[in-house]
């Protein structure tokens, strides 16, 4: 192959032009600039965040196209103002990442202790509802033994009432109930009508009942030995009559009430003289045990 | 003979000048210690972990700017030094911003891991605003 003078010639002329051609390298250099500004500017957060760096990569790419257009001007001249455009928009972007990193870490820090706060207070609601519940099972339990003691003392004083109310009639408990007994001298001789002594022991019986609803009465008339039977039946059952009365006068149910008459049956001494005698003229007042009826004299073997 | 003198002291001025121009064209010493101490923050913030090439291209052109420096061929070591110098910033400005991000990563799956856990004794436990009776668990 023999060598051509003229591609020889056309070689070295390319060679040269490329030499020469330059001008297009820094135009690559500058539009890369452009391309770097152009990015930085359209994100928000580089203007949000790097106003500062984004403002000295503009300056720098105006310093490079004035390089550019300036015929006297070297090239490297142009291309090193553009490559410093582009690393100062770079850096632009670079710092407004990491200041959007930075808001996030605040941010994720503040939920973070919202997170705890929040938990916290979980913790304390929770723990404060067991204590209300504690309390109120405490409480409750209290007051079921305020209100055991209290039925405790009431029974006790109703018990002690009780005893002190039979011990005021001069009662006493048998098998048949309380067994009140009212003498003759409550009575003018011969005659049914209460005197007035008799009133404060009625009142009390009356005011037992009336306390004591489920209680019934029974009233028993008695006389001793003088005197045909007939007429000491219809005495006794008459005195009897007259404390029933009495007692129903008094706001007691009629119903709760029974009034018989004994004569001289059922003696509680020997009617051989007057003091014996008088034991036997005598009116019993029977309240009942509870709300059960009250035994016959015959069925309890009473005296 | 004035002319003449004139003219011979005119180029002894224009030679003056060219010496004086030269001996003060001013080597960018500040130039390169700009560049020097940008270099030196970018190192410290980690960038030859998290930007590599970029401060590698910092440390290059620095030693390009110094070895021009010391050819007096001041033009080429200014340009040198001030790319060393952008280039060591954006080493700096990519590496805070990667740790910056990689610390986000972090706290999001931390974050996640406390809602979860929240979430999980919440149920377990008595709720925060309707509180539940006492299960035997809490006894």
């Amino acid at each position: 192959m023999k060598t051509n003078p003229i591609a020889i010639a056309v070689a070295t002329a390319l060679l040269a032009l490329a030499g020469c051609e330059t001008t297009p390298k820094s135009n690559a250099t500058l539009e890369q600039a452009r391309a770097a500004v152009q990015e930085a500017e359209a994100d928000p957060n580089v203007t949000k965040y790097a106003p500062t760096e984004l403002d000295r990569a503009r300056k720098l790419l105006i310093n490079a196209e004035g390089s550019a257009k300036q015929s006297g001007s070297k090239v490297e001249t142009s291309s090193h103002y553009a490559y410093l455009a582009t690393q100062m928009a770079h850096i632009a972007t670079q710092r407004a990442q990491e200041q959007v990193a930075t808001a996030r870490i605040k941010a994720g820090e503040s939920e973070r202790q919202q997170i705890l706060l929040s938990a916290r207070e979980n913790e304390a609601n929770s723990a404060v509802a067991q204590a209300r519940t504690a309390q109120s099972q405490a409480e409750a339990a209290r007051n079921e033994a305020q209100n055991a003691q209290a039925q405790l003392t009431q029974a006790q004083a109703e018990s002690q009432r009780l005893a002190a109310q039979l011990e005021d009639l001069q009662a006493s408990q048998t098998s048949r109930g309380i067994v009140l007994t009212l003498q003759d001298v409550l009575f003018d001789t011969g005659k049914a009508a209460l005197k007035s002594g008799a009133e404060r022991s009625l009142d009390q019986i009356a005011a037992f009942l009336n306390e004591h609803p489920e209680r019934r009465v029974q009233i028993e008339g008695f006389t001793d030995s003088q005197g045909t039977n007939d007429y000491n039946l219809e005495l006794s059952q008459s005195r009897a009559d007259a404390v029933a009365m009495a007692i129903i006068q008094r706001g007691i149910d009629a119903q709760r009430v029974r009034a018989m008459g004994y004569g001289e049956e059922y003696p509680k001494a020997s009617n051989t003289n007057a003091g014996s005698r008088q034991l036997n003229r005598r009116v019993e007042i029977i309240v009942s045990n509870g709300e059960q009826a009250i035994p016959s004299r015959a069925a309890a073997g009473a005296p | 003979m004035f002319t003449l003198n004139g003219i011979r002291n005119t180029f002894f001025c224009a030679i003056a000048f060219g010496i004086v121009a030269c001996a003060t064209a001013p080597m960018p010493v500040e130039k390169l210690a700009v560049a020097k101490s940008s270099i030196e923050r970018a190192e410290q913030a980690q960038a030859a972990q998290f930007a590599q090439v970029e401060l590698a291209s910092a440390r290059n052109k620095y030693a390009a700017a110094q070895a021009a420096a010391d050819k007096h061929e001041a033009d080429i070591a200014a340009r040198m030094a001030d790319q060393a110098d952008v280039d060591a910033q954006l080493a700096e400005s990519t590496a805070r911003a990667k740790q910056q991000e990689q610390l986000v990563g972090e706290m999001d799956n931390s974050l996640r891991d406390l809602r979860n856990e929240t979430l999980r004794r919440g149920n377990s436990g008595a709720g925060a605003t309707t509180p539940q009776p006492i299960t035997p668990s809490q006894q």
